[in-house]
């Protein structure tokens, strides 16, 4: 039984819904709840077994209810089990924890999860396992965990229990009093935010709120915090870099109670781990941030611990409480110190390169005491980082690729303020660039060919205004290229990414028209087949500007077809390749002038190439270049009308695209949005008005018991539940959908009570006529109810195939029922007497049969369905 | 704050990538769903998010050239925080990831900032927290050293989940996990008034002992040519072991200079030093030198974990590399001609544990016939690898120079190892050595300057060593694979 858990486990964990669709949620987890309470089980297989509850709540209990049954059936579990198996009873609370909130239950504030609170306060006031081993955190801790977890998913739910946490922390000594703390301080960060939403609270408020004296004035409204806007706005962070709308509470200067809980909680921050520290200085800093009586200064004993700390999360939270209080907190000197020691950590030999580029990205996100822009999340420069200071930062091509990078990006930011004109840096930056164009050219592997380009396109992005540069980059690409034609596609990205990206630079052009005198003027001879297939992607890509003229194109297309060995070799994918090029020439807006050697090329490959197709698609580029006005021409080969325009063209002419264009669109099957289709139910006529109660030919048999069970060793003999459906459209459809061809239904079976389902063909479905029927023939193997998975494919009348999925079909309980199968010949006579033999034999309960009892629960309709249906059936 | 997911995955080469390792938060998916509500983009299943995430990270389907999804050239800030693309127009972010060697640990944070467009990732304290994580994870599945994995990994991917029940049980990261139980005998701390920090397991019993070592590394970039500045830097860390009873014991390392020593620079402390003087901070290396820079004596007052730390790390600008260096090649008929020289500087202690040149010659053929002279030391020539070792043992000669002069031809059949880096006339010298006893800033730690306030006498035992990382000297016959304009500031 265990090694089937294990592996049941290893299956969930491998795709958890899938699992799930292959069996009963439900029966799953009463299984689970059960092995869980198994004495006989080990307490490493129920730590496994607790894993989906940790990890996929809301799959397994699909309701609050079903979640507060699985939170009682945990509960008991817990009180049952020994104490010394800390490890289970950690999990358990854990899986608790998951198991409420996911459900919505500590939300409602329903019974359980309020059973479950106590029980977490008390264990986590239960010091009697202070002998516990020091090394593995006791259950209090995770109590604890478990109690902040809760209060920050409900904010305010331990509002009221402010002053005992606060006693805990206190009395605790050993490690524990961090989580204590961590504690105290969410509850605390919450209570205030609550009271800052209380209109007209104040300091009085604050002081009972901190005494946890609730008889007083102030009292929360539970009700108040369960609206979602307030609980998604207090889970937010509420520092939030430019000057956002600090909720306030008015305290005056009379706050001694709030400063002596801030004190003491600060002055102990030194003993909790780094993380911890962090959070608690985080939080602490959004309370003090809210509360204008306390002066931030009461972080400054902490801040020169904190400023020369070697910790990411340390920092980092020293720079959210700069960004919190500004010039409150932090002078001048202070500022800068703190953006210097951004430039340190960013190219620090000890630090990781995440860290490094985290740090260059609070670098970019520096929060300035005096912010001159005001923009939210724009990356802008810190007006300290001078050029000289961000030299710190150049980028080498030791860097590693992210680090090159971001390095670059910085870097353009900083000349792009400094003015680009008499820039040394410009100049750095573009050597580098070059430096690394050198070992791309001696072979630099694939990720260095990438980051070249990145960074190639970043130079462009910001100094495209630069133009000896941009020249200049131009032609050593162009050169690059011809040295290593692979790069072909890295080259057109480019240039698609700078044409999109920076719509009024011409770079592109001008790198396209480089790449094509390049190409044009190679030397035929030296030419291998790899080296010419991408020459031709880069003509197609050359053929695609307006601005460019294309003689030199098809001049070199022509000496290629005619005098290279490769131009007739008869290829069928280089083939295409040139009737890329043609057809995108075709369509270039200088097409009268280029007729006569594009006409001879078509002609050419139409008669000598070495493939039957490409010399087809040749003949009939070139008639329709020679019969066709331009006009019609670009009307018939541009895809832009592939959208609205009419459609059929569109399929007719898709044999005309090149191999990559329409083709592919009119030959891939699409996905709908929506449903397009549904099934819906034939109202039945009654399961056993099928004809086979025919009184005439009364066949007179003698033991009809033994007649009938005779059938089933007859092989193929099973009996089949068919329902009927109708195939009918959906509501406001699309209008293309309104003729659906060729349908082919599929199912997919999401439990094992029944054989699989074969699939259905539907010659059409057309809106406004009769919807066809459909019959589906369920095998059952368990008469259970059942969902269907349904999709269906079909192709519309433009002739393009789409998918589509239908809403499930569900197989209600009775739906399953079957009339006794019987020889057709049978008197009615005959089948009483089967019911009444059958009937017997079952009451005596002797012999062979079993009793099988399936309950299920049933709506009031669906039973006196049942109870209507007055005939006799047996179950699958 | 919190942490969505967390994952572990192993790959060869983008190749056979699986999930060894995951964990969902549902609580904090929870806070993420209701934070983000429309936004909101579910995690998908394991199974969906390895394509993804391999393809952002550059390493999918690596035996094609070019992938449109991978390679494509717009900016995007790839790291820590990838943006991970599914099905649609469905996007994950910030996904945080370390890698190393085959192993890719990743995590994702909650985004808890409300803001139209995304917010930056430095207003989310789950980024630095989650980057902390993982780092901490990474040490412990792959120890220190970043071992290749195997059973050793196996074994500690069964102890994640009882490891993250103590330190990330809901995904909110509370410590990293402990790498190894301390050597010393610990007992738990009995019951007291004085607070036990959260980051010491237990109480040290026993003898008192502190262990101080300073390690000073040197890097540098010689390029043999007037035009170009030849490049060094110094950094140093201060290492720890302290064995000292009670509950918070205060120690107190003094780092020092020489007289005219130059300032310890860009000073990162551990988060056990309880206060810092201002003045320690100051010095940046960011900052010009300035003459009357602080410098020293550094105190660094703490109170000690069990286990061994790193005190604080510090950077130094020396005046001169330890080893200067020239490194000449001519291509002539057929043949190579190298010429390679060391000067070992005068200030450095003539006393190496170890030291070797490493002249690789890349991109060529295999070599053929290789003669080699030198005035010092010896060469082993590895012909499969076009690699000359220059073993120069722990001394160099009175003059404190050498030379090796040699004649090579490739005319080896099969193709050398190839590096873009060390193409034709671009070509340098590695140098690997370590000095005992002996840091180039001058820092160091007297043993009597150590305090303990302790019951009992402790030992005090205090080292340094230098050595070497990324010292290269390029040819100068040839364009080193560096900017040409050379920043100086």
């Amino acid at each position: 039984m265990a090694e089937n858990w294990y592996g049941r486990m290893r299956r969930f964990s491998g795709g958890p819904t899938r699992f799930l669709s292959e069996t009963n949620v439900e029966v799953f987890l009463t299984e689970l709840l059960r092995e869980l309470r198994d004495d006989r089980a080990t307490f490493n297989l129920k730590v496994l077994l607790l894993s989906p509850l940790c990890e996929y709540p809301d799959l397994l209990c699909s309701s609050d209810s079903v979640g507060q049954e699985t939170a009682l059936d945990l509960m008991s579990v817990f009180a049952q089990c020994p104490r010394k198996s800390t490890q289970f009873r950690s999990h358990l609370l854990v899986a608790l924890t998951c198991v409420l909130i996911c459900t919505s239950c500590v939300r409602s504030r329903s019974h359980v999860a309020l059973d479950f609170l106590d029980l977490l306060f008390q264990v986590a006031q239960d010091v009697s396992d202070v002998h516990n081993d020091d090394t593995s955190r006791s259950l209090r801790a995770t109590a604890c965990d478990c109690l902040q977890e809760m209060e920050t998913c409900c904010p305010g739910l331990l509002s009221q229990r402010l002053e005992l946490l606060s006693g805990l922390r206190q009395q605790e000594t050993s490690r524990l009093h961090q989580v204590y703390a961590g504690l105290q301080t969410v509850v605390l960060k919450n209570a205030v935010y609550q009271l800052t939403q209380e209109p007209g609270a104040g300091a009085e408020h604050l002081k009972c709120l901190l005494g946890g004296n609730t008889s007083f004035a102030w009292e929360v409204d539970q009700d108040a915090f369960q609206t979602d806007s307030k609980d998604s706005a207090m889970l937010s962070s509420l520092i939030q870099g430019s000057m956002g709308m600090m909720p306030t509470l008015h305290t005056g200067p009379d706050c001694k109670e709030l400063r002596s809980v801030l004190s003491s909680l600060l002055e102990e921050s030194y003993l909790f781990t780094p993380l911890c520290q962090a959070a608690l200085l985080h939080r602490l800093t959004e309370v003090v941030a809210m509360v204008p009586g306390i002066p931030p200064t009461i972080f400054r004993a902490q801040l020169l611990r904190l400023l020369g700390t070697s910790e990411v999360c340390l920092f980092h939270a020293t720079l959210l409480m700069k960004c919190a209080f500004t010039d409150s907190l932090f002078s001048a000197e202070d500022e800068t110190f703190l953006l210097k020691r951004l430039l340190v950590l960013s190219q620090h030999p000890l630090l990781s390169i995440p860290e490094k580029l985290f740090y260059m990205d609070c670098i970019l996100h520096f929060p300035e005491n005096r912010p001159i822009s005001c923009s939210d999340s724009d990356e802008a420069l810190p007006v300290l980082l001078t050029p000289q200071l961000a030299s710190t930062l150049l980028p080498t091509v030791f860097n590693d690729s992210a680090t090159m990078l971001a390095r670059l990006h910085l870097q353009s930011l900083v000349y792009l303020e400094e003015g680009v004109e008499e820039s040394r840096g410009l100049v750095y930056l573009y050597d580098h660039l070059t430096s690394m164009l050198n070992i791309v050219e001696s072979g630099g592997s694939r990720e260095i060919v990438v980051t070249f380009f990145r960074a190639a396109f970043l130079f462009l992005l910001y100094f495209s205004q630069v133009h000896s540069y941009c020249l200049d980059l131009s032609e050593q690409l162009c050169r690059l290229y011809l040295r290593h034609t692979r790069l072909a596609p890295h080259l057109i990205n480019l240039a698609n990414q700078t044409q999109e990206r920076l719509p009024e630079c011409t770079w592109a052009i001008g790198l396209l028209r480089g790449l094509q005198k390049g190409i044009t003027k190679a030397l035929l001879g030296q030419l291998s087949l790899q080296d010419l297939s991408w020459h031709l992607k880069v003509l197609t890509r050359v053929a695609e500007e307006r601005e460019i003229c294309q003689h030199c194109s098809l001049g070199f297309l022509s000496s290629v077809i005619t005098t290279s060995p490769l131009g007739v070799g008869g290829d069928w994918r280089l083939g295409n390749s040139f009737l890329a090029v043609c057809r995108r020439v075709l369509l270039h807006p200088t097409l009268d002038s280029l007729l006569i050697p594009l006409a001879d090329i078509l002609q050419h490959l139409a008669c000598y190439y070495g493939d039957a197709d490409i010399q087809d698609h040749a003949r009939l580029y070139y008639t329709l270049l020679t019969t066709v006005s331009q006009e019609k021409l670009a009307m018939m080969l541009a895809q832009e009308a592939a959208d609205n325009g009419p459609q059929v063209k569109k399929r007719t002419l898709s044999s005309l695209m090149a191999e990559n264009e329409g083709l592919t669109g009119a030959l891939t099957v699409h996905q709908t949005e929506t449903a397009v289709l549904c099934l819906t139910l034939v109202s039945s006529e009654g399961p056993g008005e099928s004809g086979q109660l025919h009184e005439k030919e009364t066949e007179d048999v003698t033991d009809v018991l033994e007649a009938y069970r005779s059938q089933f060793g007859e092989p193929g003999f099973m009996p089949d539940v068919t329902l009927k459906y109708q195939l009918v459209h959906k509501q406001d459809q699309d209008p293309r959908f309104e003729q659906l061809f060729n349908i082919r239904l599929h199912f997919v079976l999401t439990d094992d009570h029944y054989e699989q389902l074969q699939d259905i063909n539907v010659p059409c479905v057309f809106k406004g006529r009769p919807p066809p029927v459909v019959q589906l023939r369920l095998k059952p193997r368990q008469p259970y109810p059942t969902t269907l998975r349904v999709s269906a494919i079909f192709t519309t009348q433009d002739g393009f195939s789409w998918h589509t999925p239908l809403p499930d079909v569900h197989v209600a309980f009775q739906q399953s029922f079957l009339p006794v199968p019987t020889p057709p010949s049978w008197s009615g006579e005959a089948r009483l007497q089967l019911f009444e033999r059958l009937w017997e034999e079952i009451s005596s309960e002797t012999g062979d049969c079993a009793v099988s009892l399936f309950c299920c629960q049933l709506q009031e309709a669906e039973l006196n369905v049942l109870g209507n249906q007055r005939s006799m059936y047996i179950c699958g | 704050m919190g942490l969505r997911v967390l994952w572990i995955i192993s790959h060869e080469g983008g190749e056979n990538a699986s999930i060894r390792f995951s964990r969902r938060f549902p609580t904090v998916e929870h806070r993420a769903r209701s934070l983000s509500g429309s936004s909101y983009v579910a995690v998908p299943e394991d199974s969906l998010i390895l394509q993804p995430l391999l393809t952002e990270l550059g390493i999918s389907s690596s035996n094609k050239s070019y992938v449109a999804q991978r390679d494509d050239c717009i900016y995007r800030p790839r790291s820590p925080a990838l943006e991970l693309r599914l099905d649609g127009e469905k996007t994950l972010w910030p996904v945080l990831n370390i890698s190393q060697g085959s192993l890719i640990l990743a995590c994702l944070p909650l985004v808890d900032v409300p803001s139209e467009t995304r917010p930056p990732l430095s207003s989310l304290l789950s980024v630095s927290q989650g980057l902390t994580l993982l780092a901490g994870l990474q040490t412990f599945l792959l120890g220190s050293g970043g071992k290749p994995y195997g059973d050793g990994l196996i074994s500690r991917l069964e102890m994640l989940p009882s490891a993250l029940l103590q330190v990330c049980p809901l995904g909110t990261p509370l410590d990293v996990p402990l790498v190894g139980v301390p050597t010393t005998p610990a007992v738990p701390i009995p019951a007291g008034t004085q607070k036990q920090p959260a980051w010491k397991t237990g109480l040290h019993r026993g003898r008192a002992m502190v262990n101080v070592a300073v390690t000073e590394t040197v890097r540098s970039m010689q390029y043999g040519n007037q035009s170009r500045q030849d490049l060094w830097d110094v950094y140093g860390t201060v290492t720890c072991k302290c064995e000292v009873e009670g509950v918070l014991p205060n120690v107190t390392v003094t780092l020092s200079l020489p007289p005219n020593g130059s300032p310890l620079q860009d000073i990162l402390v551990h988060p056990c030093v309880t206060s810092l003087d201002s003045s320690i901070l100051t010095s940046s290396s960011v900052d010009n030198l300035d003459g009357s820079a602080f410098s020293g004596p550094y105190k660094f007052p703490f109170s000690p974990p069990l286990e061994p730390f790193r005190l604080c790390s510090y950077t130094s600008q020396v005046p001169v590399p330890p080893i200067l260096g020239l490194y000449q090649l001519k291509e002539e008929d057929n043949q190579l001609r190298l010429t390679a020289s060391l000067k070992l500087h005068e200030t450095v202690k003539n006393n190496f544990e170890y030291c070797e040149a490493h002249l690789p010659l890349f991109n060529r053929n295999q070599m053929g016939g290789a003669d080699v002279k030198v005035s010092f030391g010896q060469v082993d020539v590895s012909k499969e690898k076009n690699l000359l070792v220059w073993a120069l043992g722990q001394k160099f000669p009175k003059s404190r120079e050498v030379s090796l002069e040699a004649k090579i031809n490739f005319s080896g059949q099969s193709p050398g190892p190839c590096d873009p880096l060390c193409t034709g006339l671009t070509a340098y010298i590695k140098l690997h050595f370590k000095v005992p006893d002996m840091t180039l800033s001058g820092c160091s730690v007297d043993q009597h300057s150590v305090q303990v306030y302790s019951s009992s006498k402790p030992r005090i035992a205090t080292s340094r060593e230098l050595l070497c990382k990324e010292y290269y000297i390029w040819n100068s016959t040839g364009a080193a694979p560096v900017s040409g304009a050379q920043m100086t500031t």
